[in-house]
């Protein structure tokens, strides 16, 4: 079966996102090695040049002046000039999970007539694989014949890709959409500014599972115990106003990679840990033995962090024998 | 104004679910308590708070979901919210976004809503779709993952900023009638107040038989639900309390991570 895989690809400051080329290997996956690329954009052409002969896949430039700020509105009537006739080879639109992909996908399956699953993370024959109840349960989804549109959660698969034999073709279609009922204001950076979390060698974070603020104390004491440390949290404990959100760690807070991370009390949604998994070490303390924290981790404990951590001081500061 | 927040009742810990296999999908227990979706705590909040700027502001709260669920439309109504909706479904079934959406736009067509605002997502399901899905069924705008959001009523204008990776944030214009998915950390969702919790015990709830406001599409299914694979998980550090930090110590004495004092 020769069906159509077509990707919606991200670019941001110039470049490529990781998450379009990891949609190159989940359309492989698929039994598409070559899937059509789409990139929309303002006069991005030598990008999309470029990527076309990186990958050895066709890629269409949507190309329009107003497309160089994304709305849902815009970028939606965009695809639509390209996607519609619907042809009936196709067999999935895929974006990656993000704020993008998943504030365009569903609108645009709408319009398709299409189902839309969404933080895909793996394929199983026809179906589709995604976590439910924040990672504790997968479920294995089937989607009706025809058209499906899906989100693929980034890191799901490789962005790592052999270099074609032959470059791919690229085309670019202009169109000429303006918005109407979305007006873009522009885009600015995040206002919380880093907290030495990208120096540091070792990172202990809090969860909302430290249950109050005054608990933070037992984080600060671990912490501690390392040179060169220093302290993160999950976003629950930011929306909580129990730390700033430039500790926050995750998808809309900073990514890091230290050589420690110790995470208490925090359940491992796929936010959360897409900002830490690379971490060298990944030790979680929780006390619930089937957290989500624990299929990232190298080291679990199984333990009221409330009665641990002073437990483990306890034994650092006054060593047997 | 008129606004309509979609609230979802979730449970708090899976654990005490059953698994069913016909369809597979999964029910309570006796054993399972049930709260609101927390980014729904948010978009009630937000509501809330919009009420308190624009005195005369009427909040409807809905729930698609069986009878279950009108213990947390009731706790919307002891937040402040000033009606109940409960969309009935009969049974526990799987909905995908766009069938929860269908049932909700189903409801909300023709009721007049200047803003209709949901949580980001779900905790259970974890679609990030039933906005999006409003949007398209109800021929809206909508805008996802909300972190501020400043109205003027006089010209129906709202200036709002959605947050994407890294904190970043992106800023529209749009007119009302608008859908807005709210991100959490947008407000403090406040406790219930004695008088609200009085005022919403003798206050009744709007009823609706989901099946007649559209028949929901069903453009997918569920063909298994299972636990991840433990192969991934990494070890787990044996003993009581006092054997696993020593162990712990120890490995990261090893690793050159600590040294001992
Ligand atoms: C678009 C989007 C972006 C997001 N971005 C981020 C992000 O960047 N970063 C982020 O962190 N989240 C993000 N989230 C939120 C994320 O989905 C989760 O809601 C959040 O990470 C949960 O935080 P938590 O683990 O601290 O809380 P919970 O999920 O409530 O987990 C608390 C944990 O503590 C454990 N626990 C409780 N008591 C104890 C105890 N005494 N001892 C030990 N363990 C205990 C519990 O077993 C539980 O596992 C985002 C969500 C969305 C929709």
């Amino acid at each position: 079966m020769n069906r159509n895989i077509i990707i919606i690809g991200e670019h941001h400051e110039g470049t490529i996102s990781p998450g379009t080329l990891e949609l190159l290997d989940f359309s492989r996956a698929l039994g598409s090695p070559f899937p059509e690329i789409i990139l929309l954009g303002s006069d991005i052409f030598s990008l999309a040049e470029n990527l076309a002969e990186r990958t050895g896949c066709a890629v269409t430039l949507i190309n329009g002046e107003h497309l160089n700020l994304y709305s849902a509105e815009l970028y939606q009537k965009a695809l639509l000039e390209v996607l519609r006739p619907r042809d009936e080879r196709t067999l999935c639109i895929a974006f990656s999970h993000t704020s993008l992909g998943f504030d365009l996908a569903p609108a645009l399956a709408h319009a398709l007539q299409a189902p839309c699953i969404s933080s895909v993370e793996d394929i199983e024959e026809s179906s589709f694989v995604r976590s439910i109840f924040g990672g504790k349960l997968q479920s294995v989804v089937t989607p009706q014949n025809g058209p499906v549109v899906l989100t693929v959660l980034p890191g799901a698969f490789s962005p790592d890709r052999t270099p074609p034999e032959k470059s791919g073709h690229m085309r670019i279609v202009d169109v000429s959409v303006a918005p109407v009922s979305m007006i873009p204001q522009g885009e600015r950076a995040s206002e919380y500014r880093d907290s030495g979390l990208h120096d540091a060698d070792v990172i202990v974070s809090a969860g909302r599972g430290i249950g109050k603020k005054e608990n933070l104390s037992l984080i600060s004491a671990l912490a501690s115990l390392f040179p060169r440390s220093a302290l993160g949290a999950s976003r629950a404990v930011c929306d909580l106003g129990w730390m700033e959100y430039r500790h926050q760690i995750g998808t809309t807070g900073q990514t890091v990679s230290p050589k420690l991370y110790i995470a208490c009390g925090i359940s491992g949604a796929i936010q959360h840990t897409s900002g830490m998994k690379n971490a060298q070490t990944i030790i979680a303390i929780n006390s619930d033995p089937n957290a989500a924290i624990f299929s990232v981790s190298h080291y679990a404990i199984v333990e009221d962090l409330l009665s641990f951590i002073p437990v483990l001081m306890e034994e650092y500061t006054h060593p047997p024998g | 104004m008129k606004i309509l927040v979609c609230i979802k009742q979730v449970c708090d810990s899976s654990e005490t679910l059953v698994h069913d296999t016909d369809p597979p999908w999964v029910r309570p227990s006796p054993a399972t308590v049930f709260r609101m979706n927390r980014f729904d705590e948010f978009a009630l909040e937000e509501a809330l708070l919009i009420g308190e700027r624009f005195p005369g502001t009427e909040i409807h709260a809905l729930s698609v979901g069986p009878s279950r669920v009108c213990t947390t439309i009731r706790k919307a109504l002891e937040m402040g919210a000033s009606h109940g909706i409960h969309l009935c479904i009969e049974k526990e079934l799987y909905l995908s976004g766009e069938d929860t959406a269908s049932i909700i736009a189903g409801y909300a067509r023709d009721k007049g809503y200047d803003l209709i605002l949901t949580g980001i997502m779900s905790e259970d399901t974890m679609h990030c779709q039933v906005g999006q899905y409003l949007g398209a069924l109800l021929v809206l705008p909508c805008i996802t993952s909300v972190i501020s959001e400043e109205i003027s009523p006089d010209d129906a204008r709202v200036v709002v900023e959605r947050e994407i990776e890294s904190g970043r944030r992106q800023a529209f214009l749009v007119k009302m009638p608008v859908v807005l998915t709210i991100q959490s950390g947008i407000n403090r969702p406040r406790y219930p107040s004695l008088s609200n919790v009085l005022r919403a015990r003798s206050q009744d709830l709007e009823t609706c038989e989901a099946e007649h406001l559209g028949s929901p599409a069903f453009r997918q299914k569920i063909a298994a639900i299972r636990y991840p694979d433990a192969g991934k998980k990494g070890t787990f550090i044996q003993g009581d309390s006092r054997q696993k930090a020593r162990e712990l110590l120890s490995i990261l004495h090893e690793k050159s991570l600590l040294s001992w004092r």
